[in-house]
This record gives structure tokens, C-alpha cells and sequence, in this order.
């Protein structure tokens, strides 16, 4: 296949949308990294290494027929299942989670990965079921082979990706079929049994598998003052993030003159909070913007899902799309202080080399339904 | 495959409504936050970054009415660390332990404040000068002195009660420095830090200054010199009587200012905490007492002004009266007899003053009562101010009436009393009494002036009139002959009453003496009240206690005032006008040093002192003759000890008898006399050393001889 018919065929905004979302995080990373390291470009350039080989595996995958990949979902499903237990056995401890696997000095975050990883077997297993998802005893498989992925991240623990990971599967399972009331009563159900435990917890005292800090932090968010400490403990980065986001007016305080993030009052600003980074040092129109183009960027991908000429390459697509949508909107949102404060990262803009390369991979994998899968082009 | 197909697609575009609603709603969320939020947040990101260092503005200077200081603002410094430079330094446990060995602190304390998350920390405020040096010697990373201001009263104790006290952070707790808090106490101005998360100041950021706003001084109505006197009397007095408490007020009457203020026990406003809180109280505005016959004034006034009695109605005393089932005696349950209303007053007549409220009537008295500003505060400018206590109307029997016509059942406070009578001797006009004259900024700026304010009229000016020649005959021939003054006519009234108990009733054994009165009665300069509260000793009557103070207060007030004597010196003074640029020489002789002072600058004068001591026994030029302003008056002191040691015998030429007398008796001399007139001669010659009780014997003439031996007295006394 030649490079002009790959660049014919190619979907232009969504490779635009992609870039000027990677261009601006590399800018107000530059910005976070002043603020933290005397280094002032020692986190530009990791993050520019992860893009670098991030895009040479994305078009790796682009220029490789998708189709293909169907083929070895099963060892693709396995690979992931050895990564997480990797973790949980070889793995590096930071921060309370058991997420990370030594390389040398550097470490990958297997969790990242297993996403990507999951969204392409699991896509291979719905669409060899398809049309057969219309019980709850059709789609219990389905939830046993999430399932198992799902347990090994909850053990790091790590529930933010946990949640991603949830969130996939129902999507993918949505598109490719499944009878919605199920899903729904599933949903119901599930969200039942949290709310029985929390309730047992409170009143009883019963065990759950997350610490009482952890759950002040997941809660917080509604009143942050009330963190037992004046907005000084667990309600601390949701004040900071917002007053961040809210001294940026209009226009932002520009880029390296944000003084939440000069200052260092703004926590994670690297990482979970890159956003309030966003909004204090470009304003409105940054943080608007930046939504813009992750609208652009996931309404092409959805174009690409709709267009594709096989359930199995929608499938990954919307898996992937159903990733990022997730992430922005969980990571967004808890730093505009209407979600709970979980870690994850903000696709293509926080700071971490294993998400990039994965959210690289998923861009490369869209890109490849978009030229391999488009019917319109055959 | 087909509908399934069409089934994907749907679901594929129910999943991009799902990506709608959620960028939608984050959308929303950040404007929302930018625009609505945004300044509140922006504020608070501002507070964030910022911590603001106050600094404290200096207070105004506090003068009297001649512009001498009263209360002044000296600079002190203070002790404050920057935690994030402490702990950078990474001395910080070395730095808690010397400042807490410097300081007398804990270390622990010390190491608390080091560890806070803050840009700035005091660590002691106002260390005395030694403790700076040492500290500044010491070069501590991170630790700091500022300096601040602090409240000082160079004059002690003098009129302390007035000007009150002002706290460590240079606020006004009480008195003059409270009441105009906002006048004198300036604005503070502050340094803003800027620190980032850590608390640690940023390097590279320019501090903010805002320089603080210093107060305006006050220039009050207080004059030094006649507080000073009020506060020698008042000690002369608390020494002798031994009473729980003792006041005095001297006050302009025409215009409400009070010249001088002052309370017993007292404190010094540089310590007050070394004193007990009672002693901080302005007894002046705040002790509540039974004034007796003191308020017969206030009885009489109404009587006259309302005709039901007149000066020439009479009345007949048998010692006692009997209201209702209640028997009231006039003092030792002496009959006076027949009786005209003066001499009711003269003699102070419980039984005659029953009668004249009785004939009032109650409606007639409480609106006098009301009138004259009782059961209210004045309004004076000071904090703490009492109300005293009047028998409510609706309760009020015609016993009660009875009794408050003769000065008991009410409570007053000396003020309200000082500003009754005063009322009277502003010819029926009652002047509000105020404290403050003007306040100027550091510029000089007038930022608020005090213009007298007139209450009310209260009384004609004909029983105002009335009662002023009455109440010179209290002075004169009544009760109250101590507080006579040679050379100005006094009027005034004694009052005796037994003390309220807190506790309920009278205590059988506490009086409260008091004089009130002013002068001269025609013209009245001063009016001044005393109250002594529960002297000891075998007098407690007001004649006998109070009307001495009084007494002494308005001599020497009144002739450092240069107020014209009547009689004899008036002529002496009425020949010779001082030409212009030319003062005439006031009479110091006799009086204390600080006294003499003030008379003399009063009068551009300058002062020349010569020999050791308190009193003055001797001038030049003498009293009475003109000078050039800004010539010196040469002043020669003695010491005065009542034990023994020698005493330098005062110049007396030119004084009258009485005036000679008094004057002796400040020098522990004694009198003997020949002639009529004023001094001559007299011997020993001024000057020459004596030992107290020895006699001094003078020679008087009149001084209308008219053979100019006037001018000779005047030669004589430069030897």
C-alpha cells in the first residue's frame, strides 16, 4: 500500500485533533516542569522518548492490516493476564499501588497497556458472539472475560483504570449488540451492591477492599472543605485544581506565569491535575479548546467505528474511543471538582510513557480500521 | 448481518450522543467555574500565594491643651522568623534553642512555630533593646526584628485615668486612646509576602509595602499644669485622710472643656498590669455616690427658677421634719431656727431643704432632675461613663422626694454633678463636657475639631445669678468657709453623705465628703468638684475634707491662669496695662516649681532656676511688673522638710495677709503681722536661712498710701 493512498485515505482531523492535542500537552508539561524539577525540560523529554516510540508503534500498526490482529486475540488476552500478574508478583509499589514493572531505571505501568490489550481480544470474543448477547446468561461470559483482567487491577489496586476497564466493556458490549435492559439491570445491580457495602461499612463496620482514606478521597469531592482538615487533607487538590482553573479567566495567566502551578499549590500537576494547568495558565479558551479537540478527536474515531467494514474493527474503535472518553471525562471533571479523585491520567497530555504508548497504539489501531476497514475505499 | 449492521450504527451514534453529553457537560462546567466562579477563585489564588506582614501604624502623639506631651509612641522592636528560611537553613533545632535561651522561651514553642506552614511568624513582640542587640548580633537565618511602636506615658501617672492605656499591638484599651481609636490609632499598613505552597517566601518577587497610616494627634482640653495640681492635691489629700478613693475635676464652665481630671487610687499606664484592675478605674466618670447637701445647688436652682421659692422666703428649722412616718434631721440635729432661703443654703438645712422640695412638688422636681442631666451620662468623651441612679418616677413617694432634695436616694457621678453645677455658673446654660480640643494628622492637618456644645438651658440667668451670690455665702459664712480664697470669690456647696453599699443600704461608718463649687463667683473661670470617698480620721465631712482640695485646686489653678484677683492685687493689676509685646510677671512665689514653670511659659516667659529644691521663695522681676516676652524669670528655690534642716524664708512683699499666711505655711513658718494692707517689709529678709515653725514677722500698709511705698516694696525684694 503506497503513502499516497494512505494519505488519501487517511482521516485528516483526526490526525490533526491528535497532534494539537499532543503539541499543547508538551507545552503546559514544559510549564508543570518548570514548576517542578530543576531540570526544566527533564519531563518534556521522557514524555517526547514515549511519543517517539509510541509513534513509530502506532504506525507500525496503522500501515499493519487490523484484521490481522483478530487472530491472535487469544495470545493477546493471555499476554495481558501475564503483565498483570507480573505486577502483582514482580512489581514496584508507589504511592500505596502496585503498579509498576522495573525496566532498568525506567518502568512501565502494565495497567496502561492492558487496556488496549483488552479492548482488542475482548472485540474478537463479542464479535464471534454476535447476535447471541440477548440474555444475561449469554453475556455472563463476556463479563467473566473482563472479569478476570478487572480483578487482577482491582488487586494492585488501582480502581480508576479498574473503572476504565468497566466502562469499556459496557461500551463495546452496547455496540456490539447486547440487549440494553441487561446491561442496565447489570449496571443497577452492581451499583446496588456498592451501595449495600458502602452502607454495611458505615453502620456495621463490615470490610471492604478499600481503606477509609480511600473513600474520603473517592467522596470528597462534593464538599472538599470537609476533608476533617479545613480543605488542607484529601479536599486539597480539589480546592487547588479548581481555584487553578478558576483564577485563569478568559484569556489564562500564560504559559509558566500560573502561580498555582508556579507556586507548586497545585498537586500532580504533571500527572492527574495537568488539566487545572490547562485552565489557570491558558483560560478559557485553552481548557475550552482542549475539549474541542478531544470532541473532534472522538467524533472522527466514531466516524471511523461507523464507516468500518467488520464488527470486529468497530469494535476496537469504540473500545478505544470509549477509553479516552472515559478518561477525559473522569479526569476533566475531578479537576473541576465534579468527579471523584482518582489517577487517571488525561489522554496524550499528562505525563507517563506507558499511557502514551498505549494511547498511541489505540490512535494507531483507530488509523487502521480508518484505512484498512473503510469500505467506501474497496 | 444487515440489521445488525443498521443495530451496530445506532448504537455506535447513541455512544457519540453519550461523548456529546460528557464533553458537553465538562463544557459547561469550566465556563462555569471560569466565569461565575472565577473571581472568588481568583481571590482566593491570590490569598493562596500572599501572606500579609501588618505593620503597625505608629500612634498619634496625645497633647494637652498647651501642646505638651502627654502620651507619645516610642519604637520598639520585635521578633519574628520566616519558617520556610529556618528550615532551608537546616539549623532550625540550633535556631529554636538560641532564641529560646535569648528570649526565655521554650524551644519546643520555638520549634513550633519554625515547623508551621507559613511565611511569617512573630516569635516575640516588643523585646527591650538589649535583647535586639544581642539578637541582631547573632545573625539567625531566617529570624528577623521589625520595629513596632509602642505606647508611652511620659508622665506617668498624671491624668492616667484620661488618657488610659493602649495594648501590645498598639491598640487603645481604655480612656482617651480607646475613645478615639480610630483618630489616634492610624491605619496599619502591611508587607505582602509572596510564598508558595511550602510557606516559603519567593525570592525573586517583589514584596508589596503598604506603609501604614500614622495617627492623628490629639491635642485635648487637659491643661498639665492644672492636672498636675489636682494630682499633688489629691495625693496631699490621700496621704492625710487615708480615704478608699478621691476625685477631683476641674472644668471650664463656660465651655465644657475639662482642664484636669483625676482619680484616686491610680496607676502608671506603662505598667498597668503591675496594678490592680480597680485602680484602672476613671472613678471621675464611673463612682456612683449619694451627693448630699452637694446637690442642694441643683434643689435650689429649681426652686428659684420655678418661683416656689424665693431668696427671701423663710423657713423655720425645730432640728427635724417628719415626712410621712420618717423623721429627717439637719446635721447633729442642730435647730437653725428662723431661717431665710440663703441662709437654708449657708447653713446647709436638711429640714429647710425638705420643705423646698416638698413645696416643688415631684413633677416639677424630675424635670429638673432631667434638666440637669442626672440618671444619664453626659456624653463626655470618655469610655466607661456611669449613669448614677435616680429613683424611678413611677416608684417615687413624696418621702423620696424629701430625701432627693437634701441629695440622697440619687446616685450621681462627679461629672454629672460638675456639669450641674457648672450649668449654673455658665448662667443657666449647661455645656456638654468634653475631653478633646482637636485632632491634627502628621501633617498638621486639622482632621476634627470639638466645638462646645451647649445642652441646654437648664436655668434663667437671673436665678443662675441668684444662686451664684448664694452660694458665695456658703463660702463665706456657711459651711464651706474652708474652701474661702483670699483675692477670688468663691461659690460653692459641702456635701456629706454615708456611702452606698454595694451590697444594699449605707454602710454605717463610710462617708462620702465632697465639695463643688467654682470661681470666681462672678465670672467663673473654673469650676471644680472633689469627692473623697470614705476618708479615715476624725473628720468626714465635705466642709472639712474636701472644701481644703478645693481650695487649693482653684488657688493655684486660678493665679497660674493669671485669673485678675479681686481686692487688693486687682488695683495693682488695673494700673498697669502691659503694653503690647510686654507681659506682666505672675506671682510664684510660694508655689511648687513645675507650677511656677508652666505660669511663667504661659506667659513666654523664661525661667531661670537658682539653688536645689521644690518650692520657689523668691523671683525677679517681681510679681507684677511688665517684661519683655521671652525674658527670664529668675526663680530661687529651698527644700522644705517638716523635720528640721533649714529653710530659705520666701519673699513676701506684695502679698496680702492671708496670701503671706498661706505661704508660710507651705514653708513650715509661722505669722506674725502688723498693720493692714499688703507686705512691706518683713523679717528675716527673703532669702535668708530659718528653721521651720520659726516666726516671720511682717509689716503691712496700704497699699493707697499714695507716698509710693508700693514701688519701694517693689525694690526691696532684689536683695
Amino acid at each position: 500500500m503506497d503513502a499516497k493512498r494512505v494519505l488519501r485515505a487517511i482521516d485528516k482531523p483526526f490526525v490533526a485533533a491528535l497532534l494539537m492535542i499532543l503539541a499543547l500537552g508538551l507545552l503546559v508539561l514544559a510549564s508543570a516542569n518548570r514548576a517542578m524539577a530543576s531540570d526544566s525540560l527533564f519531563y518534556v523529554k521522557r514524555q517526547l522518548v514515549a511519543i517517539a516510540i509510541g509513534a513509530v508503534c502506532a504506525v507500525a500498526l496503522m500501515r499493519s492490516d487490523y484484521s490481522r490482529l483478530s487472530r491472535y486475540s487469544r495470545y493477546v488476552y493471555v499476554a495481558t493476564l501475564v503483565l498483570l500478574l507480573a505486577v502483582l508478583l514482580f512489581g514496584r509499589e508507589v504511592r500505596g499501588t502496585q503498579g509498576w514493572i522495573g525496566l532498568g531505571s525506567r518502568g512501565v505501568q502494565p495497567a496502561e497497556l492492558a487496556k488496549v490489550m483488552v479492548v482488542v481480544a475482548f472485540a474478537e470474543f463479542l464479535s464471534s458472539r454476535q447476535g447471541q448477547l440477548n440474555t444475561l446468561r449469554e453475556l455472563l461470559p463476556c463479563f467473566l472475560y473482563v472479569g478476570v483482567p478487572f480483578a487482577l487491577i482491582m488487586l494492585q489496586p488501582d480502581l480508576g483504570t479498574a473503572m476504565v476497564m468497566v466502562a469499556v466493556m459496557f461500551g463495546m458490549m452496547f455496540v456490539a449488540g447486547a440487549s440494553p435492559r441487561v446491561l442496565l439491570g447489570v449496571m443497577a445491580a452492581g451499583a446496588g451492591i456498592i451501595a449495600l457495602a458502602l452502607f454495611l461499612h458505615y453502620s456495621f463496620g463490615t470490610w471492604l477492599p478499600l481503606q477509609d482514606y480511600q473513600l474520603m478521597r473517592l467522596s470528597v469531592f462534593l464538599d472538599p472543605y470537609n476533608d476533617g482538615q479545613g480543605g488542607r487533607g484529601a479536599g486539597w487538590n480539589t480546592i487547588q485544581s479548581l481555584v487553578a482553573i478558576g483564577s485563569g479567566g478568559f484569556w489564562g495567566k500564560g504559559v509558566f506565569h500560573g502561580t498555582q502551578v508556579q507556586l507548586n499549590f497545585l498537586p500532580e500537576l504533571h500527572t492527574d491535575f495537568i488539566y487545572a494547568v490547562v485552565g489557570e495558565e491558558l483560560g478559557f479558551l485553552g481548557a475550552a479548546g482542549l475539549l474541542v479537540l478531544y470532541w473532534i478527536l472522538l467524533s472522527r474515531a466514531l466516524q471511523v467505528a461507523f464507516l468500518s467494514k467488520d464488527l470486529y474493527g468497530t469494535l476496537c474503535v469504540v473500545g478505544v474511543a470509549t477509553i479516552w472518553l472515559f478518561h477525559v471525562v473522569e479526569n476533566v471533571g475531578m479537576s473541576l471538582g465534579v468527579m471523584p479523585v482518582t489517577g487517571i491520567p488525561l489522554p496524550f497530555v499528562s505525563y507517563g510513557g506507558s499511557a502514551m504508548l498505549a494511547n498511541l497504539l489505540g490512535a494507531g489501531l483507530v488509523l487502521s480500521v480508518n484505512i484498512k476497514g473503510n469500505r467506501s475505499l474497496f | 448481518m444487515q440489521t445488525t449492521r443498521i443495530l451496530v450504527k445506532k448504537r455506535i451514534a447513541v455512544l457519540c450522543c453519550c461523548c456529546v453529553a460528557g464533553l458537553l457537560l465538562l463544557f459547561v462546567r469550566v465556563g462555569w467555574v471560569q466565569a461565575v466562579r472565577g473571581p472568588e477563585l481568583a481571590r482566593m489564588a491570590e490569598r493562596n500565594r500572599t501572606q500579609d506582614v501588618p505593620v503597625q501604624p505608629k500612634r498619634g502623639i496625645i497633647f494637652d491643651r498647651q501642646g505638651h506631651e502627654l502620651a507619645v509612641s516610642v519604637a520598639t522592636d520585635s521578633v519574628y522568623l520566616m519558617p520556610a528560611d529556618v528550615r532551608e537553613s537546616g539549623r532550625s533545632q540550633e535556631v529554636a534553642a538560641t532564641l529560646a535561651a535569648v528570649l526565655g522561651m521554650s524551644a519546643a514553642d520555638i520549634q513550633a512555630r519554625i515547623d508551621r506552614p507559613s511565611a511569617f511568624e512573630w516569635v516575640q513582640r516588643q523585646v527591650d533593646l538589649s535583647t535586639s542587640t544581642r539578637l541582631r548580633r547573632l545573625h539567625l537565618p531566617g529570624v528577623g526584628l521589625v520595629q513596632e511602636s509602642r505606647r508611652f506615658y511620659p508622665k506617668k501617672t498624671l491624668a492616667a485615668h484620661v488618657l488610659g492605656i493602649a495594648g501590645i499591638d498598639n491598640n487603645g484599651l481604655e480612656g482617651i486612646d480607646l475613645q478615639y481609636e480610630s483618630l489616634v490609632g492610624g491605619t496599619p499598613g502591611r508587607i505582602v509576602v509572596q510564598k508558595d505552597a511550602a510557606g516559603r517566601p519567593i525570592a525573586q518577587t517583589t514584596h508589596r509595602y503598604e506603609p501604614p497610616v500614622q495617627g492623628a494627634n490629639l491635642f485635648l482640653t487637659l491643661d498639665e499644669t492644672i492636672q498636675y495640681i489636682v494630682e499633688r492635691e489629691l495625693d496631699k489629700v490621700c496621704q492625710e485622710a487615708k480615704p478608699e478613693g478621691a476625685i477631683a475635676i476641674v472644668m471650664d464652665p463656660r465651655n465644657g472643656e475639662v482642664l484636669a481630671m483625676a482619680s484616686r487610687p491610680t496607676f502608671d499606664p506603662n505598667r498597668y498590669r503591675d496594678y490592680p484592675a480597680e485602680n484602672r478605674r476613671n472613678r471621675a466618670i464611673w463612682f456612683s455616690y449619694e451627693p448630699g447637701s452637694t446637690f442642694k445647688i441643683v434643689t435650689g436652682a429649681a426652686a428659684l427658677e420655678e418661683g416656689s421659692s424665693s431668696p427671701q422666703s423663710r423657713f423655720y428649722c425645730p432640728g427635724s421634719i417628719t415626712v410621712g412616718k420618717s423623721r429627717i434631721s439637719c446635721a447633729h440635729s442642730r435647730a437653725h431656727g428662723a431661717e431665710s432661703f440663703v441662709q437654708v443654703m449657708q447653713n446647709s438645712c436638711n429640714v429647710g431643704f425638705v420643705s423646698i422640695g416638698l413645696n416643688l412638688g415631684l413633677d416639677r422636681f424630675y424635670k429638673y432632675l432631667d434638666a440637669f442631666g442626672f440618671g444619664k451620662p453626659t456624653g463626655i468623651d470618655l469610655p466607661g461613663e456611669a449613669a448614677g441612679i435616680v429613683v424611678p418616677r413611677a416608684r417615687a413617694t413624696q418621702l423620696d422626694l424629701a430625701t432627693m432634695s437634701i441629695g440622697q436616694a440619687n446616685a450621681v457621678t462627679p461629672i454629672q454633678l460638675l456639669a450641674a453645677v457648672s450649668a449654673v455658673a455658665n448662667g443657666g446654660t449647661m455645656m456638654r463636657p468634653h475631653l478633646l480640643k482637636e485632632a491634627r494628622d502628621q501633617q498638621g492637618k486639622l482632621v476634627k475639631k470639638v466645638v462646645p456644645r451647649a445642652v441646654g438651658r437648664v436655668v434663667s440667668e437671673e436665678t443662675a445669678a441668684e444662686l451664684r451670690t448664694i452660694l458665695q455665702g456658703v463660702v463665706t459664712e456657711g459651711t464651706g468657709t474652708k474652701a474661702f480664697l483670699e483675692g477670688y470669690q468663691v461659690a460653692g456647696k459641702t456635701g456629706t453623705a454615708q456611702k452606698i453599699n454595694p451590697a444594699g443600704g449605707y454602710f454605717s461608718d463610710k462617708y462620702v465628703a465632697s465639695f463643688v463649687g467654682f470661681a470666681p463667683a462672678e465670672d467663673p473661670r473654673l469650676a471644680c468638684v472633689v469627692v473623697i470617698d470614705a476618708p479615715t480620721g476624725y473628720s468626714y465631712y465635705g466642709g472639712a475634707v474636701a472644701a481644703p482640695v478645693f481650695k487649693e485646686i482653684m488657688r493655684d489653678s486660678l493665679r497660674y491662669l493669671g485669673v485678675p484677683m479681686q481686692g487688693v492685687q486687682q488695683q495693682a493689676v488695673a494700673v498697669q496695662a502691659p503694653a503690647e509685646g510686654q507681659v506682666r510677671v505672675p506671682d510664684v512665689v510660694g508655689l511648687d516649681l513645675t507650677v511656677a514653670r508652666a505660669a511663667l511659659q504661659d506667659r513666654a516667659l523664661g525661667v531661670k532656676v537658682e539653688g536645689e529644691g521644690l518650692l520657689v521663695w523668691s523671683q525677679s522681676p517681681c510679681p507684677g511688673s511688665t517684661a519683655q516676652r521671652g525674658d527670664a524669670v529668675t526663680v530661687r528655690l529651698t527644700t522644705v522638710s517638716r523635720q528640721g534642716e533649714t529653710v530659705r524664708v520666701p519673699d513676701l512683699a506684695g502679698k496680702s495677709l492671708r496670701e503671706a499666711a498661706e505661704t508660710l505655711e507651705r514653708f513650715g513658718l509661722r505669722l506674725q503681722a502688723q498693720g493692714y494692707g499688703i507686705v512691706r517689709s518683713q523679717r528675716p529678709a527673703p532669702g535668708s536661712s530659718t528653721r521651720p515653725g520659726a516666726t516671720v514677722q511682717l509689716t503691712l500698709t496700704s497699699p493707697w498710701g499714695g507716698n509710693g511705698e508700693k514701688k519701694d516694696a517693689g525694690t526691696e525684694k532684689d536683695d
